[in-house]
């Protein structure tokens, strides 16, 4: 009699548990909440509120549904503690019911839902575009598209300064009876301002411009200002008077990412004859224009103290592009131009003239000062 | 039995039908206490990269025929007041000193004094590890007993086992004192 009861009870649990009136709250609680059920070894706090909450649930829910039936508990116990089910496919039946009382299979039911979530998530994504994106396949590492993407921007920017520098190579034969000592003495600053410079590495003349020293903290600098470099990458091949900006007011101030000696260093602003100076600018122009492409995607006084050394790194890099482009084209003015020294610092500092010495400590001074003022606010 | 208001929840406790009796034990102290390097020595696990405990660990481990589910809560002060939460349905508290950390002895004592106070924890048993005798700094347990007021728990049973969590010793005698009372507390 009482095997009957049991038996007829426990067919209606099972019923139930396999009903809307039971799986969809439930599911719907599961689906809601296992999204911080990670597979860490480590419980969150919030585990057990999420816990607690379930119990709640499956409490109103079985409590409603036994008195919609009209059993006791007792009934309930005696029915869901019979032989009948104890068998393996109602054990898994009763799993959600059993979790209210056992933290460990509650969360592993959690956990499994969250993956199954996931995983449905990624092939709706395969669905609509037809293959995952690549930061969702397994051992693609984001690096891989970061270099990419810098393998692109620098071979643009190659082929810009090498159409600049063609540009100028023309020009300069129109100019080249005017180039000569004036020349000099442009080289001759430039070349003071990179040993004033602590970042500044030696120009290395032989070296290959394609090989570059590729460090992380470039590459993350590179992909922050990638977007914008595209676009002024092409302003830049033709506008041609930027450089000149740097030595007002304004400009110098979103330029502080440019150290001060880069400043001193900047043709524009030498002593030099004006026309000629527009004909050496393109590789300093452009490297302006990088400082001022990094410098703008960011006010350099939000940049984090890391961030700004990115900034500084560049500029180092750049200024050693820029010192293997003078070596380039030193080498081709060579049998026109026997004069030109070779970036030899000893030779050089002498010719500067006490006058244009005192105008690049003052340059300097003043560069100095905006810089601090800058970092300051 | 006679929880009546906890109803149906403990009828799903029965349901479970484990041949085993499963025991709760909540293991708590400060911060740095040394409660999760005791868990996963008491289940024999690696316990040479143990990061603080943001949340909280659980073990079970089978001893003396019965199935110990230990719960490991961080002890960080910003974790504290969660420990309630846990206490419920507790069968017994470990409490885990860090003998060497004399300073925080008072403040020790009185997170263990509150927990004492709980409704949850009424006479729940106590047993304190007065953890990493391993170091030459630390205190004895009688010293530890004394700083944190022992003498004056006369509601409950309570026992305190020098151990170094991260050599083992000392644990298994705390383990034994536990399955003792437990199997007695439980009949």
């Amino acid at each position: 009699m009482a095997e009957e009861e049991s038996e007829w009870i426990l067919e209606s649990i099972v019923g139930y548990l396999g009903s809307p009136e039971w799986v969809i709250p439930v599911s719907d609680f599961m689906e809601n909440k296992c999204t911080v059920f990670d597979d860490e070894d480590e419980n969150k706090l919030s585990y057990t509120d999420i816990h607690l909450q379930y119990k709640k649930l499956v409490e109103t829910l079985l409590g409603n549904y036994m008195q919609e039936v009209g059993i006791n508990e007792q009934q309930f116990l005696d029915a869901c503690t019979s032989p009948f089910a104890k068998t393996k496919t109602l054990q898994s039946v009763f799993q959600p019911v059993l979790a209210t009382d056992d933290f460990q299979m509650f969360r592993s039911l959690m956990v499994q839902k969250n993956t199954e979530l996931q995983l449905q998530a990624l092939s709706v994504i395969k669905e609509m575009n037809g293959a995952l994106p690549e930061c969702l396949t397994d051992g693609v590492d984001v690096m891989t598209e970061l270099q990419d993407q810098e393998m692109k921007i620098l071979q643009e920017v190659l082929k810009k300064s090498k159409d600049e520098y063609d540009k100028e190579m023309s020009r300069r034969l129109l100019l080249e009876h005017k180039v000569g000592s004036s020349s000099d003495k442009r080289l001759a600053e430039s070349s003071k301002a990179q040993n004033t410079s602590s970042a500044a590495s030696q120009p290395s003349g032989a070296a290959k411009l394609t090989s570059r020293p590729v460090t992380t903290d470039e590459r993350q600098t590179l992909a922050r200002a990638g977007g914008e470099r595209k676009s002024a990458a092409k302003s830049s091949s033709t506008s041609k008077p930027s450089p000149d900006c740097g030595s007002n007011g304004v400009e110098s101030r979103v330029l502080p990412a440019v150290r001060p000696p880069v400043k001193s260093g900047d043709p524009p602003l030498s002593a030099g004859s004006r026309e000629q100076s527009s004909s050496l600018t393109p590789p300093e122009g452009w490297l302006e224009e990088a400082h001022r492409e990094a410098g703008f995607s960011k006010p350099y006084t939000e940049l984090s103290a890391s961030q700004q050394e990115q900034l500084q790194q560049r500029a180092a890099y750049l200024r050693q592009q820029r010192d293997k482009l003078h070596a380039l084209k030193k080498e081709q003015q060579k049998p026109k131009q026997t004069i030109v020294p070779e970036e030899a610092p000893a030779v050089v500092t002498p010719e500067i003239s006490a006058e244009e010495k005192k105008k690049l400590q003052k340059r300097k001074h003043l560069a100095d000062k905006l810089k601090e003022e800058v970092i300051k606010k | 039995m006679g929880e009546a208001q906890r109803g149906l929840l403990s009828v799903i406790e029965k349901l479970k039908g484990s041949t085993e009796q499963e025991v709760r034990i909540v293991l708590l102290g400060l911060d740095n206490a040394g409660k999760t390097t005791l868990l996963k020595s008491l289940a024999s696990e690696d316990v040479s990269t143990i990061t603080p405990t943001q949340g909280f660990n659980i073990k079970s481990v089978a001893s003396h025929g019965m199935k110990l589910n230990v719960w490991d809560i961080g002890g960080q002060r910003k974790i504290r007041p969660f420990w309630k939460k846990y206490l419920e349905n507790t069968d017994l508290l470990i409490y885990v000193i860090d003998s060497a950390d004399k300073k925080r002895f008072e403040e020790t004592g009185l997170e263990l004094s509150e927990l004492i106070d709980e409704e949850n924890l009424k006479g729940v048993p106590v047993l304190i590890f007065a953890n990493k005798q391993d170091l030459a700094t630390s205190s004895p347990a009688s010293e530890v007993a004394e700083g944190l007021n022992l003498h004056t728990y006369r509601d409950r049973e309570w026992q305190i086992q020098a151990c170094s969590a991260v050599s083992g010793e000392g644990v298994q005698d705390g383990m034994n004192w536990i399955c003792n009372n437990i199997v007695n507390k439980k009949k």
